[in-house]
């Protein structure tokens, strides 16, 4: 084969052609944005009794209304949901958004400030969700009353999970610090057992707590239903933050499609029907029931999309807590963590500025 | 006459042992309620279990499992039976991925999960690559420790008969090194079978009998913990014997 | 087939060697490591066959990945986040060595592993040799062995915290099921496969049962005993890191899960480099040890 010389016709061509793009950055004419094919949200499921993927929370009520399926369908992007399993959201998310499987994902807040201190760049959409309480659980016949009475005990927990926090903060308010306690990273299942057979003094753990003092097995000294809002686990949509520059539309139909689910939540019926969906995926009515029985922070609270000064509040100490457990290596500015527009948009367009009017 | 006598004496002494662990059991779950978390009581157990069959929950996670086992086994085994064969025609090929093959080799299977996962997201190819890889390692060696130990002579002949490379492989190589190879499938099998349950186990929700395990321990259920661990056990059983079975059947009648 | 055949890629004969030992069968020790080339006048000496012939070529392609793992990452071609620097993880591995979580963590899950190991193949041995020799217990057991030893150890966990407590004993008790299981299989085979002939010999020669088994068993199922205790140690260390993912506070396992937790791939490469290390350590180890206790095989 003769090789071509140097500065051909065919060479200029090919040279040219590849530096077009180039030049069009340089001077700002940028080619649109081509959608993508397929828009996908991360969100726990679990295996329904047929076979059938069944979403919890508030993806689920999206994924039934069907409005942003329809909305994306009209742009030609298909709308695709991708199960995570309860057992670990937090790593099967992060590690979606690291190889960009995903664009959107409902999940906890210690999570996200974990992929964030890590580099990846994700931003909260739309806050606000069901709220998981976390107990304290201890073995039927101890005789603690409190978080001070285990003081030098075992006390199972699984670190890195989002409820890693409300426990710091019960240690803080009762003046105690990780020291002060013996900390057995076990994972819930393991943990219930430890408690179950009294080789752990306490568990500290989400609303599996219940099944235990059903077994009769343990019993639950503390919960957070009556302590600040603040304290309960958060579970929220975050995005792709690179997803939401490249297309502000398609994330604007998302929160729109978000805050529509929070808006039938919160209005009649809403409860019930979240019931219905949190029974079908598995979850016992008897336990979804209880975990709200009793509690503080009131049903339409928990679902206002709002980015109040608490929320930031809560992100901020959330981050300086991980930094401190060793959790991050780096400290976090949580400012830059919020994408309010979308939220405040979708208000303005579904004129729901009042319903969660800030207290 | 005599053989079935002690055949039916022989089932009947190994049923003994079972028999005297299940009453132990319901004596474990009679011992408090701390005890019957985990000894869960045998009416509640065969009442869980009439549950999962009459309500297709268990055909459908066994189904699921079993062919994402299969798929993974046959994927893995086919591509371990290439890369044996490859190394052992050619000493290039041998040089250059059996250091990879003998280092990689080592790293516990759970222990790549993270890796995989990254890689590969958590959804049915990551589960699938598991089981392949799984099942690849054993499929390799073992065609290639038989290919290699075809008898000199078998290979004189063919020489001698000038047959080529690929009349080679087929009549005389591929026959003489099929026990091995499907020696190798047997252990391959055994490790799909774990890497399928741990795919189940670490990735994301599906239908699958290690998901059933993972949903029970969650909701609390644990006869049906129970009962997943003792399917799974049966049908690792099953699927062992089928395929030792299938193996002495494909390998009869060749001398070793 | 030449049984020392079999076994001669774990003496690490060279393949040349080995396909000597097929030509002559029943003598493996008569094959002299001559060079096969000295058979082929015509021999190659182009780049690959000197390649070949070069002491290290089989770091070429260990090294290959490295360089492009390296390539990889310089270029960016990936995330950070999804591939880790080589130099990151060697950092990081050096971080943990010097704070000692490393040498904490890795003394810890050798211990458990030592211990576990301990415990099962020891039993096993034992419950090899009893349900080998004795036909009976073997009708009693034989059901029972074969379903427990398909549980998963994974499915395990629960029930062994349950019932020894959380702390290392459950653990233990997790690797010494694992190694128990294949110990035991390996030594009742090897004790079924005894030829006859050895028993009649010991028969003729009026041996008691205890001398017979001290005698005769004994050393003959030494082969295949140690080659199943070394898959077991291989087994249990793989076992021990995956109970370590799930439910421990310390251990190599438990230090690769809280690095996925923490999204902190360069821990998780350490310890899955580490863990390699020490497998294959722990392989090749058994393997001399192995070889020293067959040399009298060799003569």
């Amino acid at each position: 084969m003769t090789s071509v010389p140097p500065y051909s016709p065919q060479r200029r061509l090919a040279l040219s052609a590849a530096l077009l793009p180039a030049l069009l950055s340089i001077t700002g004419v940028r080619a649109a944005e081509p959608l993508p094919p397929a828009l996908r949200i991360a969100a726990v499921s679990r295996t329904g009794p047929s076979g059938k993927t069944l979403f919890a929370g508030s993806s689920a009520l999206v994924a039934e209304q069907g409005w942003l399926a329809a909305e994306l369908g009209k742009l030609g992007v298909k709308l695709e949901w991708v199960p995570v399993t309860t057992n670990s959201v937090a790593v099967q998310v992060n590690e979606a958004f690291a190889n960009r499987s995903i664009d959107f994902a409902q999940y906890g807040d210690l999570p996200s400030i974990i992929a964030n201190a890590s580099g990846l760049r994700t931003q909260l959409v739309v806050p606000g969700g069901s709220m998981n309480n976390t107990y304290l659980v201890v073995p039927a016949n101890s005789n603690a009353r409190s978080i001070k009475d285990l003081k030098g005990k075992k006390i199972a927990l699984h670190r890195g999970r989002p409820w890693e926090f409300p426990f710091a903060r019960l240690l803080a308010a009762n003046g105690m610090t990780q020291k002060d306690v013996r900390i057995l990273n076990l994972n819930p299942q393991a943990g219930a057992s430890a408690v179950a057979s009294g080789s752990a003094d306490a568990f500290f753990t989400l609303s599996d707590a219940f099944l235990l003092e059903d077994k009769k097995v343990g019993k639950i000294i503390w919960s957070s239903k009556q302590a600040p809002q603040d304290w309960k686990m958060r579970a929220e949509l975050w995005g792709d933050s690179a997803f939401l520059e490249k297309h502000p539309q398609l994330a604007q139909l998302v929160a729109t499609a978000y805050v529509k689910a929070h808006q039938s939540v919160v209005g009649a019926n809403g409860r019930e029907n979240y019931i219905r969906h949190e029974v079908a995926a598995g979850q016992s009515r008897a336990l979804v029931e209880r975990e709200w029985e009793g509690d503080a922070t009131n049903w339409n609270a928990r679902w206002a999309p709002l980015f109040t000064p608490e929320l930031r509040a809560h992100y901020a100490a959330g981050a300086a807590y991980a930094q401190q457990a060793r959790l991050i290596g780096r400290p976090l500015d949580t400012s830059r963590l919020y994408a309010p527009q979308f939220v405040e948009q979708a208000l303005a367009q579904l004129k729901l500025q009042n319903l969660w009017a800030s207290r | 006459m005599k053989s079935l006598a002690n055949g039916a004496g022989a089932l009947l002494r190994g049923l003994l042992l079972p028999a005297l662990l299940l009453l132990a059991w319901q004596w474990a779950s009679g011992r408090g309620a701390s005890a019957a978390y985990v000894f869960v009581p045998l009416e509640q157990l065969w009442t869980g279990a009439g549950q999962l069959i009459a309500d297709g929950t268990l055909a459908l996670h066994v189904g699921a499992s079993l062919e994402r086992a299969l798929t993974g086994l046959v994927c893995g085994a086919l591509l371990g039976v290439a890369t044996g064969t490859l190394m052992a025609q050619s000493r290039v090929a041998e040089r250059l991925i059996g250091p990879l093959y003998h280092s990689i080799r080592q790293v516990p299977l759970l222990g790549l999960v993270p890796l995989i996962a990254l890689w590969a997201g958590s959804g049915e190819f990551a589960k699938l690559l598991i089981i392949g890889i799984a099942a690849f390692y054993p499929t390799v060696l073992n065609t290639f420790e038989g290919m290699r130990q075809v008898d000199l002579r078998y290979r004189e002949v063919g020489a001698m008969l000038t047959l080529t490379r690929g009349q080679m492989f087929r009549r005389v190589l591929l026959p003489a090194a099929l026990p091995a190879i499907i020696t190798g499938v047997t252990h391959a099998q055994v490790f799909a079978w774990l890497a399928c349950l741990g795919g189940e186990l670490l990735f994301a929700a599906a239908p699958g009998i290690g998901s059933l395990l993972l949903v029970s321990e969650q909701t609390g259920r644990m006869d049906v913990v129970l009962l997943s661990v003792l399917v799974i056990s049966l049908l690792a059983l099953a699927l062992n014997l089928g395929f030792t079975r299938a193996a002495r059947l494909l390998v009869r009648g060749r001398s070793a | 087939m030449n049984p020392g055949v079999l076994s001669a890629g774990s003496r690490g004969l060279g393949l040349a060697e080995q396909a000597r030992m097929v030509v002559q069968p029943g003598r493996p020790e008569a094959a002299t490591p001559t060079p096969v080339r000295a058979a082929r006048p015509q021999a190659r000496r182009g780049l690959v066959a000197r390649w070949l012939d070069w002491r290290f070529s089989s770091w070429t392609s260990p090294l290959l990945v490295l360089a492009m793992w390296i390539a990889v990452t310089q270029l960016a071609l990936a995330p950070e986040q999804i591939l880790v620097p080589p130099w990151q993880v060697l950092v990081s591995g050096w971080e943990l060595v010097q704070s000692g979580e490393l040498g904490e963590h890795v003394s810890v899950s050798l211990v458990r592993l030592v211990s576990g190991f301990g415990f099962g193949s020891v039993a096993g041995i034992a419950f090899g040799l009893l349900v080998g020799l004795s036909p009976r217990l073997d009708d009693y057991t034989a059901p029972t062995f074969q379903v427990l030893r398909q549980i998963p150890s994974v499915a395990l966990i629960p029930l062994f915290i349950l019932i020894f407590g959380i702390g290392e004993t459950f653990k233990v008790a997790i690797v010494a099921k694992a190694s128990f299981f294949v110990v035991a299989l390996a030594v009742h085979e090897a004790v079924k496969s005894l030829p006859a002939r050895y028993l009649e010999v010991a028969a003729v020669l009026r041996f008691s049962r205890l001398q017979v088994i001290r005698r005769v068993v004994l050393p003959a199922i030494v082969p295949d005993t140690l080659t199943g205790v070394r898959i077991a140690l291989g087994r249990s260390w793989m076992v021990l890191v995956g109970a370590e993912l799930l439910a421990a506070e310390n251990g190599l396992g438990q230090m690769m899960e809280m690095g996925r937790q923490m999204f902190r791939l360069d821990v998780v490469m350490v310890g899955v480099v580490l863990t390699g290390l020490v497998g294959l350590a722990l392989d090749r180890g058994f393997r001399l040890l192995e070889a020293y206790l067959m040399r009298w095989q060799r003569r």
